[in-house]
Protein backbone atom coordinates (compact mmCIF):
# COMPACT_ATOMS: atom_id res chain seq x y z
CA UNK A 1 0.00 0.00 0.00
CA UNK A 2 1.83 3.15 -0.98
CA UNK A 3 2.82 5.43 1.82
CA UNK A 4 0.65 8.18 0.79
CA UNK A 5 -2.06 6.67 1.59
CA UNK A 6 -2.57 8.26 5.51
CA UNK A 7 -0.37 10.04 7.08
CA UNK A 8 2.10 7.88 7.86
CA UNK A 9 4.01 9.62 10.82
CA UNK A 10 1.40 10.48 12.68
CA UNK A 11 -0.25 6.73 12.50
CA UNK A 12 3.15 5.80 13.80
CA UNK A 13 3.28 8.46 16.23
CA UNK A 14 -0.05 6.74 17.47
CA UNK A 15 1.53 3.31 17.80
CA UNK A 16 4.55 4.46 19.61
CA UNK A 17 1.96 5.94 22.03
CA UNK A 18 0.23 2.83 22.47
CA UNK A 19 3.90 0.67 22.73
CA UNK A 20 4.10 3.76 25.58
CA UNK A 21 0.80 2.73 27.43
CA UNK A 22 -0.85 5.20 26.46
CA UNK A 23 -4.80 3.71 25.79
CA UNK A 24 -5.94 7.18 24.12
CA UNK A 25 -4.12 6.43 21.42
CA UNK A 26 -5.91 3.04 20.64
CA UNK A 27 -8.85 4.96 21.08
CA UNK A 28 -7.22 7.14 17.75
CA UNK A 29 -6.58 4.49 15.51
CA UNK A 30 -9.59 3.53 15.84
CA UNK A 31 -10.71 6.27 15.33
CA UNK A 32 -8.99 6.85 12.17
CA UNK A 33 -9.33 2.60 11.32
CA UNK A 34 -12.06 1.50 12.00
CA UNK A 35 -14.06 2.12 8.61
CA UNK A 36 -11.41 0.50 6.79
CA UNK A 37 -10.98 -2.26 8.77
CA UNK A 38 -14.85 -3.17 9.71
CA UNK A 39 -15.32 -2.48 5.29
CA UNK A 40 -12.78 -5.93 4.60
CA UNK A 41 -13.87 -7.83 8.20
CA UNK A 42 -17.77 -7.64 7.29
CA UNK A 43 -16.60 -8.34 3.66
CA UNK A 44 -14.72 -11.39 5.05
CA UNK A 45 -17.41 -12.46 7.84
CA UNK A 46 -20.77 -11.39 6.45
CA UNK A 47 -22.67 -10.38 9.56
CA UNK A 48 -22.35 -7.70 12.04
CA UNK A 49 -21.77 -9.16 14.81
CA UNK A 50 -19.07 -11.42 14.09
CA UNK A 51 -17.05 -8.13 12.58
CA UNK A 52 -17.17 -6.49 15.30
CA UNK A 53 -15.78 -9.60 17.84
CA UNK A 54 -12.86 -9.92 14.57
CA UNK A 55 -12.92 -5.52 15.10
CA UNK A 56 -12.08 -5.90 19.02
CA UNK A 57 -9.55 -8.92 18.70
CA UNK A 58 -7.92 -6.83 16.10
CA UNK A 59 -7.44 -3.24 17.78
CA UNK A 60 -6.73 -5.50 20.81
CA UNK A 61 -3.62 -7.19 19.29
CA UNK A 62 -2.48 -3.91 18.11
CA UNK A 63 -2.28 -3.03 21.34
CA UNK A 64 -0.41 -5.84 22.41
CA UNK A 65 1.95 -6.31 19.89
CA UNK A 66 2.19 -1.82 19.33
CA UNK A 67 6.00 -2.41 20.67
CA UNK A 68 6.67 -5.16 18.10
CA UNK A 69 5.89 -3.29 15.29
CA UNK A 70 8.22 -2.61 12.70
CA UNK A 71 8.80 0.73 11.02
CA UNK A 72 10.53 -0.54 8.39
CA UNK A 73 8.10 -3.15 7.40
CA UNK A 74 4.91 -1.45 5.68
CA UNK A 75 2.32 0.85 6.98
CA UNK A 76 -0.16 0.92 9.99
CA UNK A 77 -2.85 0.45 7.57
CA UNK A 78 -1.06 -2.89 6.35
CA UNK A 79 -0.60 -3.97 9.65
CA UNK A 80 -3.79 -4.05 10.95
CA UNK A 81 -5.67 -4.79 7.55
CA UNK A 82 -3.51 -7.99 7.41
CA UNK A 83 -4.15 -8.45 10.82
CA UNK A 84 -8.20 -8.11 10.93
CA UNK A 85 -8.06 -10.20 7.33
CA UNK A 86 -6.08 -13.34 9.37
CA UNK A 87 -8.43 -12.60 12.40
CA UNK A 88 -11.62 -12.97 10.23
CA UNK A 89 -10.84 -15.86 7.81
CA UNK A 90 -9.73 -17.65 11.04
CA UNK A 91 -13.14 -16.88 12.39
CA UNK A 92 -14.60 -17.84 9.35
CA UNK A 93 -12.75 -21.16 9.15
CA UNK A 94 -13.54 -21.74 13.22
CA UNK A 95 -17.12 -21.35 12.37
CA UNK A 96 -17.36 -23.79 9.27
CA UNK A 97 -15.60 -26.10 10.92
CA UNK A 98 -18.19 -25.73 13.89
CA UNK A 99 -20.91 -26.28 11.79
CA UNK A 100 -19.34 -29.05 9.42
CA UNK A 101 -19.97 -26.99 6.49
CA UNK A 102 -18.66 -26.96 3.11
CA UNK A 103 -17.65 -23.74 1.46
CA UNK A 104 -21.04 -24.14 -1.02
CA UNK A 105 -23.09 -23.79 1.91
CA UNK A 106 -21.31 -20.66 3.19
CA UNK A 107 -23.72 -17.39 2.67
CA UNK A 108 -22.57 -16.19 -0.51
CA UNK A 109 -20.87 -12.37 0.09
CA UNK A 110 -21.74 -9.89 -2.67
CA UNK A 111 -19.44 -10.15 -5.50
CA UNK A 112 -16.12 -7.72 -4.83
CA UNK A 113 -16.94 -5.40 -6.87
CA UNK A 114 -14.26 -2.46 -5.88
CA UNK A 115 -16.98 -0.08 -5.94
CA UNK A 116 -16.14 1.31 -2.47
CA UNK A 117 -16.35 4.71 -3.33
CA UNK A 118 -19.47 5.25 -3.69
CA UNK A 119 -20.77 3.20 -0.56
CA UNK A 120 -21.17 4.46 3.47
CA UNK A 121 -20.59 7.40 4.95
CA UNK A 122 -17.45 9.12 5.26
CA UNK A 123 -15.05 8.47 7.95
CA UNK A 124 -12.22 10.13 9.50
CA UNK A 125 -9.72 8.57 7.22
CA UNK A 126 -12.03 9.61 4.07
CA UNK A 127 -9.78 11.71 3.21
CA UNK A 128 -9.02 12.91 -0.90
CA UNK A 129 -6.06 10.38 -0.61
CA UNK A 130 -8.20 7.32 0.27
CA UNK A 131 -10.26 7.84 -2.14
CA UNK A 132 -8.13 8.08 -4.79
CA UNK A 133 -6.81 4.92 -3.64
CA UNK A 134 -10.18 3.65 -3.31
CA UNK A 135 -10.82 4.48 -7.32
CA UNK A 136 -7.27 3.24 -8.64
CA UNK A 137 -7.52 -0.15 -6.55
CA UNK A 138 -11.08 -0.81 -8.11
CA UNK A 139 -9.91 0.38 -11.21
CA UNK A 140 -7.24 -2.13 -11.12
CA UNK A 141 -9.45 -5.11 -9.82
CA UNK A 142 -11.44 -4.28 -12.83
CA UNK A 143 -8.97 -4.47 -14.89
CA UNK A 144 -7.99 -7.82 -13.98
CA UNK A 145 -9.00 -10.87 -15.98
CA UNK A 146 -11.99 -12.49 -14.55
CA UNK A 147 -10.40 -15.79 -13.46
CA UNK A 148 -7.05 -13.89 -11.75
CA UNK A 149 -10.16 -11.95 -10.43
CA UNK A 150 -12.10 -14.69 -9.36
CA UNK A 151 -8.65 -16.12 -7.58
CA UNK A 152 -7.73 -13.11 -5.44
CA UNK A 153 -11.15 -13.07 -4.55
CA UNK A 154 -11.09 -16.62 -2.69
CA UNK A 155 -7.99 -15.93 -1.29
CA UNK A 156 -8.24 -12.96 -0.03
CA UNK A 157 -11.67 -12.66 0.84
CA UNK A 158 -12.89 -16.53 1.76
CA UNK A 159 -9.95 -17.49 3.28
CA UNK A 160 -9.58 -19.96 0.85
CA UNK A 161 -6.14 -22.38 0.50
CA UNK A 162 -4.86 -22.41 -3.58
CA UNK A 163 -5.37 -26.13 -2.94
CA UNK A 164 -8.49 -25.42 -2.12
CA UNK A 165 -9.11 -22.46 -5.35
CA UNK A 166 -7.99 -25.34 -7.39
CA UNK A 167 -10.54 -27.95 -6.12
CA UNK A 168 -13.37 -25.05 -6.56
CA UNK A 169 -12.40 -24.06 -9.88
CA UNK A 170 -11.12 -27.44 -11.14
CA UNK A 171 -7.78 -25.29 -11.93
CA UNK A 172 -4.10 -27.06 -11.86
CA UNK A 173 -2.26 -25.74 -8.46
CA UNK A 174 -0.01 -24.29 -10.64
CA UNK A 175 -2.79 -22.40 -12.35
CA UNK A 176 -3.84 -20.98 -9.37
CA UNK A 177 -0.68 -19.78 -8.20
CA UNK A 178 0.51 -17.95 -11.58
CA UNK A 179 -3.13 -16.36 -11.51
CA UNK A 180 -2.78 -15.20 -7.82
CA UNK A 181 0.94 -14.07 -8.76
CA UNK A 182 0.04 -12.11 -11.84
CA UNK A 183 -2.98 -10.46 -10.16
CA UNK A 184 -0.50 -9.33 -7.28
CA UNK A 185 1.78 -7.71 -10.05
CA UNK A 186 -0.92 -6.03 -11.65
CA UNK A 187 -2.33 -4.38 -8.53
CA UNK A 188 1.10 -3.64 -7.50
CA UNK A 189 1.83 -1.70 -10.93
CA UNK A 190 -1.57 0.41 -10.34
CA UNK A 191 -0.79 1.39 -6.58
CA UNK A 192 2.67 2.17 -8.30
CA UNK A 193 1.14 5.06 -10.20
CA UNK A 194 -0.10 5.85 -6.58
CA UNK A 195 2.58 6.66 -4.87
CA UNK A 196 4.90 7.83 -7.27
CA UNK A 197 1.52 10.91 -7.40
CA UNK A 198 2.05 10.84 -3.66
CA UNK A 199 5.82 12.04 -4.14
CA UNK B 1 11.29 -29.46 6.59
CA UNK B 2 10.18 -31.74 4.36
CA UNK B 3 9.59 -29.95 1.14
CA UNK B 4 12.13 -28.40 -0.52
CA UNK B 5 11.65 -25.21 -2.19
CA UNK B 6 13.99 -23.51 -4.46
CA UNK B 7 14.60 -19.99 -4.66
CA UNK B 8 12.44 -19.55 -7.51
CA UNK B 9 9.76 -22.33 -6.62
CA UNK B 10 9.51 -19.39 -3.58
CA UNK B 11 9.41 -16.48 -5.58
CA UNK B 12 6.50 -17.87 -7.45
CA UNK B 13 5.08 -19.29 -4.37
CA UNK B 14 5.34 -15.54 -2.29
CA UNK B 15 2.27 -14.10 -4.10
CA UNK B 16 0.45 -16.94 -2.80
CA UNK B 17 2.09 -16.02 0.76
CA UNK B 18 1.19 -12.81 0.83
CA UNK B 19 -2.52 -13.64 0.00
CA UNK B 20 -3.04 -16.25 3.06
CA UNK B 21 -3.45 -18.77 0.66
CA UNK B 22 0.02 -21.18 1.06
CA UNK B 23 -0.82 -24.39 2.29
CA UNK B 24 0.99 -25.86 5.68
CA UNK B 25 3.78 -27.78 4.53
CA UNK B 26 4.63 -25.28 1.45
CA UNK B 27 3.92 -22.40 3.85
CA UNK B 28 6.65 -23.70 6.38
CA UNK B 29 9.59 -24.23 3.61
CA UNK B 30 8.49 -20.97 2.07
CA UNK B 31 8.98 -19.13 5.78
CA UNK B 32 12.32 -21.59 6.17
CA UNK B 33 13.83 -19.47 2.65
CA UNK B 34 12.48 -15.88 3.90
CA UNK B 35 14.46 -16.37 6.98
CA UNK B 36 18.17 -17.04 4.80
CA UNK B 37 16.89 -14.32 1.71
CA UNK B 38 16.37 -10.70 1.54
CA UNK B 39 15.70 -10.86 -1.41
CA UNK B 40 12.28 -12.72 -0.99
CA UNK B 41 11.65 -11.47 2.02
CA UNK B 42 11.64 -7.77 0.40
CA UNK B 43 9.46 -9.06 -2.34
CA UNK B 44 7.10 -10.64 0.15
CA UNK B 45 6.91 -6.85 2.19
CA UNK B 46 6.14 -5.35 -1.26
CA UNK B 47 3.13 -8.17 -2.26
CA UNK B 48 2.04 -7.82 1.21
CA UNK B 49 1.52 -3.80 0.78
CA UNK B 50 -0.30 -4.77 -2.29
CA UNK B 51 -2.65 -7.17 -0.84
CA UNK B 52 -3.56 -4.94 1.89
CA UNK B 53 -4.82 -2.31 -0.63
CA UNK B 54 -7.31 -4.74 -1.62
CA UNK B 55 -8.86 -4.10 1.73
CA UNK B 56 -9.88 -1.05 -0.74
CA UNK B 57 -11.88 -2.60 -2.93
CA UNK B 58 -14.11 -4.02 -0.44
CA UNK B 59 -17.56 -1.90 -0.10
CA UNK B 60 -16.57 0.74 2.70
CA UNK B 61 -19.02 0.20 5.11
CA UNK B 62 -18.64 1.79 8.63
CA UNK B 63 -19.82 -0.09 11.73
CA UNK B 64 -22.83 1.37 13.18
CA UNK B 65 -22.23 4.33 15.39
CA UNK B 66 -23.72 3.44 18.38
CA UNK B 67 -21.91 -0.14 18.20
CA UNK B 68 -18.27 1.54 17.24
CA UNK B 69 -18.52 4.16 20.12
CA UNK B 70 -19.45 1.08 22.67
CA UNK B 71 -15.86 -1.04 20.75
CA UNK B 72 -13.96 2.45 20.90
CA UNK B 73 -14.92 2.63 24.80
CA UNK B 74 -14.85 -0.98 25.18
CA UNK B 75 -11.02 -1.35 23.82
CA UNK B 76 -10.02 2.17 25.56
CA UNK B 77 -10.76 0.65 28.89
CA UNK B 78 -9.37 -2.91 28.05
CA UNK B 79 -6.15 -0.91 27.58
CA UNK B 80 -6.53 1.63 30.52
CA UNK B 81 -6.95 -1.71 32.68
CA UNK B 82 -3.73 -3.66 30.64
CA UNK B 83 -1.31 -0.58 31.08
CA UNK B 84 -2.97 -0.42 34.82
CA UNK B 85 -1.89 -3.43 35.74
CA UNK B 86 -4.82 -5.50 35.93
CA UNK B 87 -3.12 -7.54 38.70
CA UNK B 88 -3.22 -5.11 41.27
CA UNK B 89 -6.20 -6.51 42.62
CA UNK B 90 -6.50 -10.12 41.17
CA UNK B 91 -3.11 -12.30 40.23
CA UNK B 92 -3.30 -13.15 36.88
CA UNK B 93 -4.39 -16.47 35.71
CA UNK B 94 -1.07 -18.06 35.32
CA UNK B 95 0.27 -17.18 39.03
CA UNK B 96 -3.62 -18.30 40.01
CA UNK B 97 -2.94 -21.65 38.74
CA UNK B 98 0.34 -22.04 40.79
CA UNK B 99 -1.42 -20.55 43.44
CA UNK B 100 -4.17 -23.81 42.97
CA UNK B 101 -1.64 -26.23 42.10
CA UNK B 102 0.08 -25.37 45.40
CA UNK B 103 -3.32 -25.32 47.39
CA UNK B 104 -4.73 -22.18 47.59
CA UNK B 105 -6.77 -22.22 51.15
CA UNK B 106 -8.82 -19.75 49.15
CA UNK B 107 -9.59 -21.30 45.58
CA UNK B 108 -12.31 -23.91 46.91
CA UNK B 109 -10.31 -26.62 45.42
CA UNK B 110 -8.87 -29.12 47.29
CA UNK B 111 -4.92 -29.02 46.94
CA UNK B 112 -3.71 -32.05 44.99
CA UNK B 113 -1.44 -33.50 47.65
CA UNK B 114 -3.95 -32.84 50.49
CA UNK B 115 -6.42 -35.51 47.82
CA UNK B 116 -3.68 -37.92 47.52
CA UNK B 117 -2.82 -37.85 51.26
CA UNK B 118 -6.67 -38.87 51.72
CA UNK B 119 -7.07 -41.34 49.31
CA UNK B 120 -4.14 -42.97 49.61
CA UNK B 121 -5.72 -46.36 47.67
CA UNK B 122 -6.26 -44.20 44.66
CA UNK B 123 -4.16 -44.67 41.68
CA UNK B 124 -1.72 -41.82 40.45
CA UNK B 125 -3.48 -40.75 37.15
CA UNK B 126 -6.53 -40.87 38.28
CA UNK B 127 -5.75 -38.60 40.51
CA UNK B 128 -4.32 -36.65 38.59
CA UNK B 129 -6.70 -36.62 35.50
CA UNK B 130 -9.31 -35.85 38.94
CA UNK B 131 -6.93 -32.76 40.12
CA UNK B 132 -6.97 -31.52 36.21
CA UNK B 133 -10.59 -31.66 36.00
CA UNK B 134 -10.67 -29.91 38.97
CA UNK B 135 -7.88 -27.33 37.83
CA UNK B 136 -9.90 -27.06 34.64
CA UNK B 137 -13.06 -26.20 36.58
CA UNK B 138 -11.22 -23.49 38.57
CA UNK B 139 -9.73 -22.11 35.82
CA UNK B 140 -13.12 -22.08 33.95
CA UNK B 141 -14.90 -20.34 36.86
CA UNK B 142 -11.88 -17.40 37.37
CA UNK B 143 -11.93 -16.80 33.53
CA UNK B 144 -15.88 -16.44 33.70
CA UNK B 145 -15.68 -14.40 36.60
CA UNK B 146 -12.56 -12.09 35.29
CA UNK B 147 -14.77 -11.92 32.20
CA UNK B 148 -17.88 -10.29 34.60
CA UNK B 149 -16.12 -8.10 35.91
CA UNK B 150 -13.92 -6.92 32.94
CA UNK B 151 -17.32 -6.42 31.22
CA UNK B 152 -18.95 -4.27 34.33
CA UNK B 153 -15.54 -2.26 34.55
CA UNK B 154 -15.93 -1.17 30.69
CA UNK B 155 -19.49 -0.71 31.47
CA UNK B 156 -18.55 1.65 34.00
CA UNK B 157 -15.84 3.24 32.12
CA UNK B 158 -17.70 4.32 29.30
CA UNK B 159 -20.46 6.06 31.51
CA UNK B 160 -17.80 7.66 33.81
CA UNK B 161 -16.34 9.06 30.44
CA UNK B 162 -19.79 10.21 28.88
CA UNK B 163 -20.24 11.95 32.67
CA UNK B 164 -16.78 13.69 32.18
CA UNK B 165 -17.83 14.45 28.60
CA UNK B 166 -20.72 16.38 29.80
CA UNK B 167 -18.57 18.21 33.06
CA UNK B 168 -16.34 19.15 30.98
CA UNK B 169 -18.89 21.13 28.36
CA UNK B 170 -20.32 22.38 31.36
CA UNK B 171 -17.70 23.96 33.47
CA UNK B 172 -16.81 25.38 29.52
CA UNK B 173 -20.17 27.15 29.29
CA UNK B 174 -19.31 28.52 32.88
CA UNK B 175 -16.09 29.42 32.26
CA UNK B 176 -17.65 31.41 29.21
CA UNK B 177 -20.67 32.95 31.42
CA UNK B 178 -18.10 34.44 33.30
CA UNK B 179 -15.86 35.50 31.34
CA UNK B 180 -18.96 37.78 29.52
CA UNK B 181 -19.56 38.97 33.39
CA UNK B 182 -16.31 39.90 34.58
CA UNK B 183 -14.68 42.07 31.61
CA UNK B 184 -13.26 45.45 32.62
CA UNK B 185 -15.67 47.11 30.41
CA UNK B 186 -18.58 44.99 31.30
CA UNK B 187 -21.72 47.35 31.46
CA UNK B 188 -24.71 46.15 33.48
CA UNK B 189 -28.20 47.53 32.81
CA UNK B 190 -31.11 46.56 35.38
CA UNK B 191 -34.41 45.93 33.93
CA UNK B 192 -37.31 46.78 36.20
CA UNK B 193 -41.21 45.38 36.34
CA UNK B 194 -43.61 47.50 34.18
CA UNK B 195 -46.19 45.93 36.37
CA UNK B 196 -47.59 44.95 39.52
CA UNK B 197 -45.99 42.18 39.87
CA UNK B 198 -42.38 41.93 40.21
CA UNK B 199 -40.23 40.53 37.76
CA UNK B 200 -36.83 41.98 37.06
CA UNK B 201 -33.63 41.54 35.30
CA UNK B 202 -29.75 42.43 34.58
CA UNK B 203 -28.21 42.40 31.32
CA UNK B 204 -24.00 42.44 31.18
CA UNK B 205 -22.96 43.51 27.97
CA UNK B 206 -19.55 43.62 26.63
CA UNK B 207 -18.77 45.61 24.11
CA UNK B 208 -15.40 44.75 23.44
CA UNK B 209 -16.41 40.97 22.96
CA UNK B 210 -19.89 41.81 21.78
CA UNK B 211 -21.43 39.05 24.32
CA UNK B 212 -24.50 40.01 25.92
CA UNK B 213 -25.47 37.63 29.23
CA UNK B 214 -29.47 38.33 30.87
CA UNK B 215 -30.36 36.89 33.89
CA UNK B 216 -34.58 37.60 34.98
CA UNK B 217 -35.77 36.21 37.82
CA UNK B 218 -39.80 36.18 38.94
CA UNK B 219 -41.06 36.17 35.56
CA UNK B 220 -44.66 35.05 35.02
CA UNK B 221 -45.16 31.30 33.94
CA UNK B 222 -45.86 31.38 29.78
CA UNK B 223 -49.05 29.81 28.02
CA UNK B 224 -47.73 26.88 25.80
CA UNK B 225 -47.76 28.80 22.56
CA UNK B 226 -46.00 31.85 24.22
CA UNK B 227 -42.08 32.77 24.46
CA UNK B 228 -40.04 35.48 26.24
CA UNK B 229 -38.40 37.70 23.49
CA UNK B 230 -35.53 40.06 24.20
CA UNK B 231 -35.04 43.24 22.62
CA UNK B 232 -32.25 45.73 22.42
CA UNK B 233 -33.13 49.04 21.99
CA UNK B 234 -31.57 51.12 19.56
CA UNK B 235 -32.23 54.14 17.35
CA UNK B 236 -33.13 52.65 14.96
CA UNK B 237 -35.66 50.24 16.23
CA UNK B 238 -35.73 47.16 18.40
CA UNK B 239 -32.73 43.99 17.26
CA UNK B 240 -34.45 40.73 18.67
CA UNK B 241 -31.69 39.15 21.50
CA UNK B 242 -33.30 35.74 21.31
CA UNK B 243 -36.56 33.87 22.86
CA UNK B 244 -36.87 32.33 25.86
CA UNK B 245 -39.24 30.02 28.37
CA UNK B 246 -38.35 30.29 32.11
CA UNK B 247 -37.69 27.75 34.54
CA UNK B 248 -40.81 26.84 36.75
CA UNK B 249 -39.09 29.19 39.32
CA UNK B 250 -39.67 31.92 37.02
CA UNK B 251 -36.13 32.47 36.20
CA UNK B 252 -34.53 33.13 32.95
CA UNK B 253 -30.48 33.05 31.05
CA UNK B 254 -29.85 34.02 27.85
CA UNK B 255 -26.55 34.69 25.67
CA UNK B 256 -26.49 36.03 22.54
CA UNK B 257 -23.25 37.65 20.75
CA UNK B 258 -24.28 41.17 18.49
CA UNK B 259 -21.86 43.93 18.26
CA UNK B 260 -23.66 47.47 18.80
CA UNK B 261 -21.27 50.65 19.34
CA UNK B 262 -21.36 51.69 22.29
CA UNK B 263 -23.73 54.36 21.55
CA UNK B 264 -26.02 53.08 19.98
CA UNK B 265 -28.05 51.01 22.70
CA UNK B 266 -31.04 52.66 24.34
CA UNK B 267 -32.88 50.22 26.67
CA UNK B 268 -33.17 46.61 27.02
CA UNK B 269 -36.78 45.30 27.21
CA UNK B 270 -38.70 41.81 27.39
CA UNK B 271 -41.80 41.26 25.95
CA UNK B 272 -43.82 38.36 25.39
CA UNK B 273 -44.62 37.27 22.04
CA UNK B 274 -45.89 33.91 20.26
CA UNK B 275 -43.79 31.10 20.35
CA UNK B 276 -40.54 31.35 18.26
CA UNK B 277 -40.56 35.14 18.42
CA UNK B 278 -41.13 37.94 15.77
CA UNK B 279 -39.23 40.68 14.23
CA UNK B 280 -40.63 43.53 16.10
CA UNK B 281 -42.13 43.36 19.45
CA UNK B 282 -45.96 43.29 19.11
CA UNK B 283 -47.17 44.62 22.42
CA UNK B 284 -45.55 46.46 25.55
CA UNK B 285 -42.66 45.53 27.40
CA UNK B 286 -42.82 43.29 30.59
CA UNK B 287 -39.41 44.90 31.57
CA UNK B 288 -37.29 47.35 30.48
CA UNK B 289 -34.07 48.83 31.90
CA UNK B 290 -32.71 52.38 29.61
CA UNK B 291 -29.19 52.67 29.09
CA UNK B 292 -26.84 55.74 28.58
CA UNK B 293 -26.66 58.79 29.47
Amino acid sequence: MPDTLVPAQADRELVRRMAAGDEAALGELHDRFSTLVHSVVLRIVGDPDDAEEVLEETFWQAWRQAGRYEEGRGGISTWLVMMARSRAVDHVRSRRRFREERWEQLPEPAEMDGGGADAGEPSPLESAQADEVRRVVAQAVAKLPPEQRETVELAYFRGMSQTEIAEATGQPLGTVKTRARLALQKLREALAVLREDGR
Amino acid sequence: MSLEMTHDDVRAALAAEALGALDGEEAEAVRAHLAGCDECRRELESLRETAAALAYAAPQVPMDADRSARLRARLVARAAADRGGASADAPPPANRIGALASGDEESGVIPISRARGRRGMMGGGWLAAAAAVLLLIAVGAYAARMKGRYEALSDRYASLDQERTQLVQAIAKRDSTVAALSGPGVQVIELASTQRRAPGGRMFWDPATARWTFFAHDLPALRPDRDYQLWLITPAGPVSAGTFKPTPDGLATVQATYALPRDQLRAVAVTEEPEGGLPRPSGQPLILGTYGE
